[in-house]
């Protein structure tokens, strides 16, 4: 059986490692994108099980890139979660708003992530 | 007048708990941080599941204290599993008002429930940071930037105590050096991966070999503060 997909957009190269060192822990392929425009166009390729979306990216935001992901037939349920470290009240409130399966705040608990990961992957 | 409670929790054995804990009580239920952050909630009292869906308990309590219109939530943590002190403090950093692992003892559950809601009408509500940390022998007031282990003040430079302010909000949490400098470091200071990982030696070397050996190197990560 293939391994389900995760794509991590986020610019932060650090924040990429973490994410595809623990989304591969948890039995995923992973695939990275350094801004939402590739990020949105990638997932338009691949199709993946789950998209771990910063929010503060170069070229547009990442509830932006939500909007347009969910605006595409074949990605309009396809799991997010935005993991960032925009804390603010009314950034969580959105983004939640836009359906996300997740809001993790940066930086996080490894245990956390991947809990989440295998949650939205692998649903009991 | 029934005394009221938010109850965020998307699992039916936490749910059946609440309601049995907190007869009498008026409960409102929401099974996410993002059901509940919908009704804009300004003030009452919140009994937060820390395995919700969408969000962990602890992000949604510090989001909540971070923000000025819902200062007025009494925040209530439920965690499952053992209880762990670490775990406990933690929670109490982020700002919540109670924590008990779950499943608690019902009764005491409740009575500090009511004690909580009794008590809050003439409390005035903080916001921020607490007056101190301490953890065994190390102490570390955020006011008065002093960092003590026993009656020894720790002779720390001024971006070292800001280092080990930001890795005690971020216990248990893996920060990369980038993460670091864009959060702690200030202007004029030696930047680059190599300054961070001199200057977290250096806070190593500060707190002695108890405590500095709580900062582990992550392999290519980063680094990650755990008590």
């Amino acid at each position: 059986m293939p391994r389900p997909k995760v794509l991590v957009i986020d610019d932060e190269p650090d924040y990429l490692r973490i994410a595809a060192r623990i989304a591969a822990k948890v039995g995923c392929a992973v695939l990275t994108a350094p801004t939402a425009i590739e990020g949105v166009e990638l997932a338009q390729k691949v199709l993946p099980s789950l998209i771990l979306l910063d929010v503060g990216l170069p070229d547009i935001s990442g509830f932006e890139a939500a909007r347009r992901l969910r605006r595409l037939p074949a990605l309009a349920a396809v799991p997010i979660i935005f993991f960032t470290v925009r804390s603010e009240l009314d950034m969580v409130s959105e983004g939640l708003k836009l359906g996300a399966a997740g809001y993790v705040l940066k930086p996080f608990d490894p245990d956390e992530l991947l809990r989440r990961i295998k949650a939205a992957v692998f649903p009991a | 007048m029934k005394p009221s409670a938010f109850c965020l929790t998307s699992d039916p054995a936490v749910r059946a708990f609440f309601g049995s804990a907190l007869t009498g009580f008026r409960l409102e239920f929401y099974p996410s941080a993002g059901a509940f952050l919908k009704t804009s909630p300004k003030s009452g009292l919140a009994v937060i599941d820390s395995a919700l869906p969408d969000m962990s308990g602890r992000d949604l309590v510090s989001v909540l204290r971070g923000e000025k219109r819902t200062a007025g939530l009494l925040l209530v943590l439920t965690g499952p599993g053992q209880y762990s002190p670490a775990a406990a403090a933690l929670c109490f950093e982020n700002g919540a008002d109670e924590y008990f692992p779950f499943p608690p003892d019902a009764r005491l559950f409740r009575a500090r429930l009511v004690n909580l809601l009794e008590r809050s009408g003439a409390r005035p509500r903080r916001a921020g940071r607490p007056e101190e940390y301490r953890f065994g022998a190390l102490k570390i007031s955020p006011e008065a930037r002093t960092a003590h282990v026993g009656t020894r003040r720790l002779k720390l430079t001024a971006l070292e105590f800001d280092l080990l302010l930001y890795f005690l909000k971020n216990q248990g949490r893996v920060v990369s050096r980038t993460v670091l400098l864009e959060q702690v470091w200030r202007q004029g200071e030696e930047a680059g991966p190599r300054a961070v990982d001199k200057r977290i030696e250096a806070l190593r070397a500060g707190l002695g070999r108890t405590f500095g050996a709580k900062i582990r190197t992550v392999f290519g990560l980063g680094y990650i503060f755990k008590l």
